[in-house]
């Protein structure tokens, strides 16, 4: 569904994505790990045309990424939640959810995401900026999911959510892999990342260094702490 | 005492016209991080196309729907080959704006003459007023412009386009990985913000003198009602538009213009001494 192959992404002068390969298949919830710095956040950027991929290619779907405008790239059916959310602060909850819309999406599509979210559709009206952390990450997830995508690609969802909200968001992004849409998770909480995903990724230095099953990956404490500096 | 209340009431008209020029100038600083030296002379190139299609076609009230237009046009096209190439870089963007604002002067000044010249206003009548006898053209330019001004509050806040501006505004990079053609959206918002000016410049055309360095003075009243209100406060950029030009104008009753600027430059300071962030800091942005 998504692959990238040897991808290659420069801030400046600076090359950070050294030859970055990945693949995420049909309704697989796939983890890319790593430690502060290795390029998990520039892949995911490169992947939504954010930065612009210096070589290598990414095909979604059979299609190049590299060649579209950045703003093209949801249409093809990706969704992405940044991390820090990206909620717009002085837009309402309404008008964040609306805002990637070119044509109101089926009644269905927006009936499941109030169902799966009342809050938002309590405070339709507000500013995403008055939302606590929680719901604005929730809003994140529902902005992606009005616009049906095949893909969603999340940043550190649970980063800054307080611990008793960690639970609601992972069994949020559960549910929305058990509908058949896949999803690729960058996460610190390494917890949280091997509860959701199938297979994880780990990067170092611009490049994915390990690839392993999750179940393989629990046990593999030498792995862990190799690559992440801990023990689960 | 007449003299006082006219000069204020005029304060108020060329204040809200004013509001309308500089929130072009603030939409465009909002969005694009320029600070646009050529503002003021997108407002006289309004007031030079007023002039164009008055002596073209005898019809003052055409320009009010042609020049707009014609200024969204030129935004565009500026925006595309000044600005887009200057991009992320602010401080390049005081030198580039500059330089086009020499190069707008001087291609009035070799095509419309260095001679000023006054228009006269579509509507000559006027009213009894406060006890005075008040142009009905005055009003009629407030008018105008404050339909204008809530005309583009609805459009910020009612359309797709204007939300996306918003969100743009806030975060250029998000609001592209959600689908929106942030490119297009400078490219227009910038074309909005020299239609605005050139609006301006239609409505103020009758009561001050068409002049290829007219934009010189309405500048710095334009940054002065920015900063007052706010830096990318629009509603706060309306608000000191209007106060500074009816305070000017009050003063100008009893100093001469100069001292009048020199009083608004002296209250700009004191606001920014004691409200740094403007007198309606922090309600946006």
């Amino acid at each position: 569904m998504l692959e990238l192959n040897g991808v290659h992404a420069h801030y400046g002068k600076v090359h950070v994505l050294q030859g970055t390969s990945l693949e995420v298949h049909n309704g697989e919830a796939v983890g890319l790990l790593g430690r502060n710095g290795v390029g998990k956040t520039t892949t995911l950027k490169t992947i939504m045309g954010l930065v612009p991929a210096t070589g290598g290619e990414i095909v979604f779907d059979g299609r190049g990424l590299t060649d579209l405008a950045p703003h093209r790239i949801p249409d093809t059916g990706i969704g992405y939640v940044p991390q820090g959310r990206g909620i717009f602060p002085t837009l309402s909850v309404k008008e964040n959810l609306e805002i990637a819309l070119t044509k109101a999406p089926p009644s269905q599509v927006t009936d499941y995401v109030f169902d799966r979210f009342p809050r938002l559709k309590e405070r339709l009206s507000q500013p995403g900026g008055t939302l606590s952390g929680g719901e604005q990450q929730m809003l994140a997830i529902a902005r992606c999911l009005v616009m049906q995508p095949k893909l969603i690609i999340l940043d550190e969802p649970t980063e800054g959510i307080m611990p008793i909200l960690v639970q609601d968001i992972r069994r949020e992004i559960k549910a929305v892999n058990d509908t058949g849409v896949s999803i690729l998770l960058v996460e610190q909480n390494i917890k949280t990342a091997l509860r959701l995903c199938s297979r994880i990724y780990i990067m170092e230095k611009g490049t994915v260094v390990h690839e392993a099953t999750a179940e393989d990956l629990k046990n593999d404490t030498e792995t862990l702490h190799r690559y992440l500096g801990v023990t689960v | 005492m007449e003299l006082v209340i006219a000069l204020g009431m005029n304060g108020i008209v060329w204040g809200l016209i004013i509001a309308l020029i500089a929130l072009g100038l603030s939409i465009i600083f909002g969005l694009l991080d320029i600070i646009n030296i050529a503002h003021g002379d997108f407002f006289m190139v309004g007031t030079v196309l007023a002039w164009a299609v008055f002596e073209g076609t005898g019809n003052y009230w055409l320009a009010f729907a042609i020049v707009p237009i014609i200024g969204f046009g030129l935004g565009a096209l500026i925006e595309y080959a000044v600005i887009q190439p200057i991009k992320n870089a602010a401080a390049l963007s005081i030198v580039a704006t500059f330089g086009l604002s020499i190069i707008l002067q001087e291609s009035v000044r070799a095509t419309y003459g260095a001679a000023p010249s006054r228009l006269t206003a579509p509507i000559e009548t006027t009213i009894p007023l406060f006890g005075l006898e008040y142009e009905v053209y005055r009003l009629f330019a407030a008018f105008i412009s404050v339909v204008a001004i809530i005309a583009f509050f609805i459009f910020l806040h009612r359309t797709k386009m204007g939300t996306w501006m918003r969100a743009v505004r806030y975060d250029p990079e998000t609001a592209t990985a959600m689908g929106i053609p942030a490119r297009r959206v400078y490219q227009i918002t910038f074309a909005i913000g020299f239609a605005m000016a050139a609006l301006g410049g239609v409505v103020a055309g009758p009561i001050t003198t068409v002049d290829f360095q007219a934009g010189v003075d309405v500048l710095p009243f334009c940054f002065m009602a920015v900063i007052i209100g706010g830096l990318g406060n629009l509603e706060g950029t309306v608000a000191a538009a209007v106060m500074l030009a009816f305070f000017e104008g009050v003063m100008a009753s009893f100093a001469d213009p100069t001292m009048a600027r020199i009083g608004s430059l002296c209250l700009m300071s004191l606001v920014l001494l004691i409200r740094p962030h403007g007198i309606f800091s922090g309600a946006t942005r």
